[in-house]
């Protein structure tokens, strides 16, 4: 073992630790920051940007390194290389500063996203755009977490958004056919649920076209077909009830 | 000081006679504001030393800023000359090509014009399109050639070379106006060409050709530019001074003794003067002899020049006394020459004196209107003035009459609105008190005093004597209270009725009465653009006035026409009545007209022809507010800029955006700012449009990027793994060689086989054009499915659809399409895109043909979810794997569809569970088709529900319905499952094909000259646009340039084009089609040479790549870039120890 003076030390910078657990042993290896996302997501494809030295530690900022019996005995070979690869697909890493930034960048651009293609003007029926989506999400300061799902997150900012703005969710259009029996009774159990009804014909059977929140979707689908025993159908008309065309202003 | 007083321009608008209606047109810069100030100082509404500083007319702020002018405007002016009194209504224009369309509003109202041009620069790129524009219109122009001051101190030209210059300029503007008539004549002539070969097809006996292009036999001499006709005056309107050539033939006939009609000829031209033969000859140059003019005319003025800038006292002297002019003290000792030689000019040559006596001889006046040119502005279109009934072709003689009588019917027309300060009108306006107002308010400051001194005794008194009268007191107190609190709720009152008035914005309209009076608070008929009169006139008798009741016409509203304005400028003054020939400002119509229209009293009169905008508006951007909730105030403030400016397009796109169109830079930097400050009132944001994509697929490529055949290179092993994990297919999905996609639902219960095939061209386009057809046919179809015949279907439409179907089988050709398009099963997006779903396996049948055959549906074990697989290739269609983006011109088709347990599930379950009695049975098959037309709510689920935890999912409780438990187990309903793996199935059959992305395209028309050719392919190329053809309008040496140009890349496009080639070339764009755009945009070298001629990284440009991650960083995807390009190069945060 070579002596430890400040000589013949080899100084590490910019180091973004990646570890894994094998075989009761811990394991790391050093690499360079806001490079091990690029890895994995297949962007960067030079081992040597990603790998600071092809060595396997023990510990990365002590400088010890993992000893070979151990790394055969976790890994089943001793090529530094390949347990190198095995530790940056596998390992858990430290997300570096601008990884985190794109990330959350990145994830607040698609709620934003999905918020513009979910929501309308409730006066003009037509869409807001993504720009200004983004905007007024960081005028109520929303702050994007990272480990909750997009959709998830779009729906909750869809109801801040609803004190600040006019938005709502665009609404779908619906056509039931009740039977007459059932019809008066379930109309009346439906009525909660619906914003408006557009149109109503009722003889022999019951012909509603109304439109919903997407959200009550499901518990209308489910009350009509508890309640009429499956004669009732229920068709969707449209997803989105928005403006289509180009509207000149006049 | 004000000389002509408002009665004194009402006496003058009713003689017609004396009435000049003209504007001012030139080039940018070419000082045509500096003259109408001139000309307004004339009249003492500004002072003379004033004129060409103030820029009286550019009332608002950014024009005095900027120094341009943004927006015609109108004065009315006074001029006496011969004992006869003329009434000139003069319209400024602006000369920036961004406001042409302004031009076009003021030229639609005058009868004559001033072409001013610069004596240096000479004829330039606006000053041919104004020329064009008063040609188109028809007015008579006259010419000023202005700044000769700058010949004399700026380019120290000797009179000699100023005057070969002066000529040379007048040459220029001579052949532009030469080339507009011959083009006409030449255009004429092809009219009457096709003409007389439909006459000589029925006498083919005829054969002679005349080849005279019909130019020798059509005289233009009067339309050119001359002094000697004395339509020209030299000017140097910062200097005051103007003549014409016939105050010097004047001065000089009697100096010399030359009859002045011989000088008049003879002072312009080749000609000098033989002082021992007193005796004018001809040929100057060739005898080396000063011409006359310069002898004459420039001479003197380069001397007073000289003198002037000298400074030299004893010439200057001479000069004045000669002249016999007096110069004020002060302006003689100025410390700045200019000063003092603009006294002695424009006392000496008074500029207003000489423009304004050759408008007065050279314009015509209303009553002289052409008529042609009331032809012209009869005939909306391609009619022809004979085609119009008979009562209007009577309006005529209206029209040519011009006559201000109460009989004569009203004709005005409207060519703009524009916006005021409600502030601004006269009514608002703070006038000075009469008498007994003023003795009004001084009783109530006096009463206000008196009670004020009694609340304060009150008080007081209150304060002083605790046990006397207390009630009283507070009585009276509570009083004052209450007076006070009344006064302050008047005052609050007042001001909040002010600040509203001040808020508004009053629209008022510039206007011209062609014939008849216009009254306060007539009634009178709104005509728009589109109205027909022989139509109104069938319902209408001709004798109606729009005081009547009426049916209701189409284009037409009635109105009451509340204030009319003298426009002065930025002033306005009330008007009871206008008579005909006039310019005047109509209040109170911004509800019933939008930006032009035509009024009349009579329902027979036509509609004006729509004003010719020389520059269409080709700059789009989005506009969005900085505060969300701000939204409403920015739609209102759109309204109101569409109607104020003649030449701005404002629209919300499908995508929520609002575009705001405007002609340039400058008049949209003008239009956001109008929008801030006056109309919206809030902050805005300004962006580029989004712009849209569409995603396809193609044949694979036989040649690679180096034009090798593909197969024959080796390829290079470490840059090709790249190639082979991009798609990224997950297991569980088999593809095979030839792209076609084999996957099952996640319950293992159905597999299907996908391929994607790219549509030939015409067939998309086929799509494209009749989607209002298909989706009519899918309105059919679906009462077809519920047995209702509610629609009664239109033959016609039936017969479109089979026309449409025959043609869809012509151009699906060969054997791979055989059958196609009987077996079409949905087309997508939204089930009426240019997207195909065929279907290929055995033992269905159904299809989008349905309406024609009235088949009756067949039951099968596919029939139940069907819908699903729609839904599912609908959701496929409208975003593409790439960026999101909907497909266009793939079809997709379904080779194989196994559905292994479900129809056995599905009657085994009913089989089974006993209790079912036969009404039971019935009731599942019902349950069935319930489930296909939930199918369509499914995807609704997959999109909307996925996420949506917030809903409680009810618990099962439909256990009578064990179909519907068994289909939907862990994995979700079954027909949601269904729908995510077509879904699924599409887009990795598209990934197993070379995609690509198509942009849409703009065809842009560009007018330019020879010269600048060059530097307009240079923009066009430089922004992948590709020229198309190239030619040549006859009689000109203009070029008109077919290209098309990316949507993507159109930014900013205009003003470069009109930046490189200084103006010369203006572009009309026009969206026309989806074009695919031919690089791979997952392309990376593969082979050898490849790799040798684009490097490792191949990060050369690539056209595709770029617009697809430009996508999807938008649309926050994953975007396949590094973070950190070189991880040695980034920033140390720890020092090295």
């Amino acid at each position: 073992m070579s002596i430890f003076t400040p000589t013949n030390q080899i100084r590490l910078t910019n180091v973004a630790v990646v570890r894994a657990r094998r075989a009761g042993k811990r394991f790391e290896i050093a690499c360079y920051r806001n490079k091990v996302m690029g890895w994995r997501s297949g962007a960067e494809k030079d081992i040597d940007e990603v790998l600071q030295t092809h060595t396997v530690f023990v510990n990365v900022s002590k400088g010890q390194v993992a000893k070979k019996e151990d790394l055969v005995k976790a890994f089943g070979t001793d090529d530094q290389t390949e347990i190198c690869k095995v530790i940056l697909s596998k390992g858990e890493l430290q997300v570096s500063d601008k990884e985190r930034h794109t990330q959350l960048e990145q994830m607040f651009r698609d709620i934003a996203t999905i918020v513009a293609d979910k929501c309308v003007n409730p006066e003009t029926k037509r869409p807001y755009t993504v720009i200004l989506i983004e905007r007024a999400m960081k005028d109520i300061h929303y702050s994007v977490k990272p480990n909750k799902s997009t959709k998830q997150q779009a729906l909750e900012v869809i109801r801040q958004l609803k004190e600040t703005m006019q938005i709502e969710r665009a609404h779908m259009r619906l056509r039931f056919i009740l039977p007459p029996k059932e019809g008066k009774k379930l109309k009346e159990k439906l009525k909660p649920l619906i914003k408006v009804i557009e149109n109503e014909d009722f003889h022999e059977q019951l012909e509603i076209v109304c439109l919903i929140d997407p959200g009550c979707f499901r518990e209308i689908d489910e009350l009509i077909r508890c309640e009429t025993k499956g004669k009732g159908t229920l068709e969707v008309l449209s997803l989105k009830d928005v403006e289509e065309g180009d509207e000149k202003l006049e | 000081m004000v000389l002509t007083s408002v009665g004194k321009m009402r006496a003058l608008q009713k003689k017609t006679s004396g009435i000049r209606n003209i504007c001012i047109l030139a080039h940018v810069d070419h000082g045509k504001t500096t003259l109408a100030d001139c000309l307004i100082s004339s009249n003492g509404i500004i002072s003379s030393r004033l004129a060409g500083k103030l820029r009286y007319l550019d009332s608002r702020e950014d024009e005095q800023i900027r120094g341009i002018t943004m927006k015609s405007s109108a004065i009315s002016l006074h001029f006496e000359k011969g004992g006869e009194e003329y009434l000139i209504n003069l319209i400024d224009s602006p000369g920036h090509v961004d406001f042409s369309s302004e031009v076009s509003t003021a030229v639609r109202l005058c009868d004559g014009c001033i072409i001013v041009v610069d004596a240096v620069e000479g004829v330039c790129p606006q000053t041919q399109a104004v020329l064009r524009q008063a040609w188109l219109e028809n007015i008579r122009p006259v010419l000023v050639i202005n700044k000769i001051d700058r010949l004399i101190v700026e380019l120290k030209f000797t009179p000699q070379e100023a005057y070969l210059h002066l000529k040379n300029i007048l040459e220029q503007v001579n052949a532009v106006t030469g080339t507009l008539f011959t083009s006409k004549v030449l255009e004429e002539r092809a009219e009457k060409e096709t003409e007389s070969e439909s006459i000589s097809d029925s006498a083919p006996g005829d054969q002679i050709y005349d080849w005279s292009a019909g130019l020798e036999d059509t005289d233009d001499s009067h339309l050119y530019f001359s002094p000697d006709y004395g339509n020209v005056v030299f000017a140097s309107a910062i200097d005051g001074w103007g003549f014409g050539i016939e105050h010097f033939a004047k001065l000089y006939s009697q100096k010399i003794g030359i009859k002045p009609a011989v000088l008049l000829k003879t002072l312009w031209g080749d000609y000098y003067l033989n002082t021992k033969a007193k005796k004018i000859m001809k040929g100057d140059q060739s005898k080396g002899k000063k011409p006359l003019f310069v002898q004459l005319v420039l001479d003197n003025i380069w001397s007073l020049y000289e003198s002037v800038m000298k400074r030299d006292k004893e010439k200057i002297e001479k000069i004045v006394t000669s002249l016999g002019l007096k110069i004020g003290a002060r302006e003689s000792r100025h410390a700045d020459p200019k000063v003092h030689l603009n006294a002695i000019c424009s006392q000496w040559l008074p500029i207003s004196e000489a423009v304004l006596s050759m408008v007065c001889n050279k314009l015509p006046s209303p009553l002289d209107i052409t008529a042609e040119r009331v032809e012209r502005l009869m005939c909306v279109g391609a009619r022809t003035f004979d085609s119009l009934p008979p009562e209007t072709q009577e309006l005529k003689s209206a029209f040519m009459k011009c006559s201000s009588e109460g009989t004569a019917p009203v004709i005005v027309f409207i060519s703009k609105m524009f916006a005021v300060d409600a502030k601004a009108l006269p009514h608002n306006k703070p006038r000075p008190l009469t008498q007994e107002e003023i003795a009004q308010r001084r009783e109530i400051a006096r009463r206000r005093h008196v009670e004020k001194l009694a609340a304060n005794q009150g008080k007081e008194l209150s304060e002083k004597p605790p046990s006397e009268n207390t009630s009283e007191v507070s009585t009276g107190d509570t009083k004052g209270e209450e007076q006070q609190l009344n006064n302050q709720t008047e005052i609050m009152t007042s001001k909040a009725m002010k600040q509203e008035a001040d808020n508004k914005e009053s629209f008022i309209a510039f206007a011209r009465v062609f014939s008849g009076v216009v009254q306060r608070g007539q009634k009178i008929f709104v005509l728009g653009p589109k109205y027909d009169p022989a139509e109104a006139l069938h319902k209408l008798s001709s004798q109606c006035s729009a005081a009547d009741d009426l049916p209701l016409v189409p284009h037409m509203t009635c109105c009451t026409l509340e204030n009319l304005y003298l426009l002065m400028g930025r002033e306005l003054e009330d008007l009871e009545e206008v008579p005909a020939g006039n310019v005047l400002g109509i209040g109170g119509l911004q509800d019933f007209v939008l930006k032009s229209a035509t009024l009349s009293t009579s329902p027979a009169c036509p509609p004006f022809t729509p004003l010719n905008f020389e520059a269409t508006p080709i700059v789009r951007v989005a506009v969005e507010p900085k505060h969300p909730s701000d939204m409403p105030q920015l739609v209102r403030g759109m309204k109101l800029l569409n109607q104020a400016d003649p030449c701005v397009q404002v629209l919300i796109q499908e995508t929520g955006e609002h575009v705001l169109v405007t002609a340039g830079e400058v008049h949209l930097q003008r239009c956001l700012d109008d929008l801030k400050e006056r109309f919206a009132k809030i902050e805005i944001s300004v962006s580029a449009p989004i712009i849209p994509f569409r995603e396809t697929i193609t044949r694979p490529p036989k040649v690679d990027m180096v034009n090798e055949e593909i197969g024959k290179q080796q390829k290079v092993a470490v840059i090709h793994q790249t190639k082979e994990d991009q798609n990224k297919i997950p297991e569980g999905v088999e593809v095979d060689s030839d792209g076609l996609i084999t996957i099952s639902t996640p319950n293992k219960h159905a597999t299907l086989s996908v391929r994607a095939v790219p549509l030939p061209e015409e067939v998309t386009r086929l799509l494209e054009e009749n989607s209002d057809l298909i989706r009519t046919m899918e309105q059919l179809n679906t009462s077809l499915n519920e047995d209702k015949k509610t629609h009664e279907i239109n033959q016609k439409t039936i017969d479109r659809i089979k026309e449409f179907k025959q043609k869809l089988e012509q151009s699906l050709q060969g054997r791979k399409w055989r059958n196609a398009v009987d077996q079409i099963w949905s087309f997508g997006p939204r089930k009426c895109g240019p997207n195909i779903l065929l279907y290929r396996f055995e033992g269905y049948k159904k299809s989008v043909w349905q309406c024609l055959e009235n088949a009756v549906k067949e039951a099968s074990k596919y029939r139940d979810f069907d819908n699903s697989i729609i839904s599912g290739f609908q959701l496929a269609t409208l975003s593409g794997p790439m960026c999101e983006e909907p497909l266009m011109g793939v079809c997709f088709t379904v080779e194989k569809w196994e559905m292994t347990k479900v129809g056995e599930v599905l009657s085994a379950s009913s089989q089974d569970s006993g209790e079912y009695d036969a009404l039971e049975h019935e009731q599942n098959e019902d349950t069935a088709s319930l489930r296909s037309s939930y199918m369509a709510a499914g995807c609704s689920e997959d999109k909307h529900q996925d996420s949506d935890q917030s809903v409680p999912r009810s618990p099962e409780k439909t256990s009578k319905h064990k179909a519907e438990v068994l289909l939907a187990d862990c994995y979700g309903p079954f027909s949601g499952q269904l729908i995510a793996t077509m879904k699924e199935a599409c887009r990795y059959a598209l990934q197993a094909k070379p995609q690509r992305l198509m942009a849409a395209m703009y065809t842009c028309e560009i007018m330019a000259t020879a010269e600048v050719l060059g530097r307009v392919y240079a923009v066009l190329s430089k922004r992948e646009g590709r020229v198309l053809q190239e030619e040549m309008k006859e009689g000109t040496d203009v070029f008109i340039i077919k290209a098309v140009l990316p949507v993507a890349e159109s930014f900013g496009f205009a003003d470069e084009i009109r930046k490189r080639t200084s103006g010369l070339a203006s572009p009309q764009l026009v969206f026309s089609h989806w074009e695919i755009i031919l690089s791979d945009p997952f392309w990376v070298p593969t082979t050898e040479e490849e790799y040798l001629h684009f490097g490792e990284k191949a990060d050369s440009e690539n056209q595709a790549r770029k617009y697809m991650n430009a996508v999807r960083k938008r649309k926050g995807l994953y975007v396949e870039e590094k973070i950190v390009e070189h991880a040695e190069k980034q920033r140390t945060l720890s020092r090295n120890k």
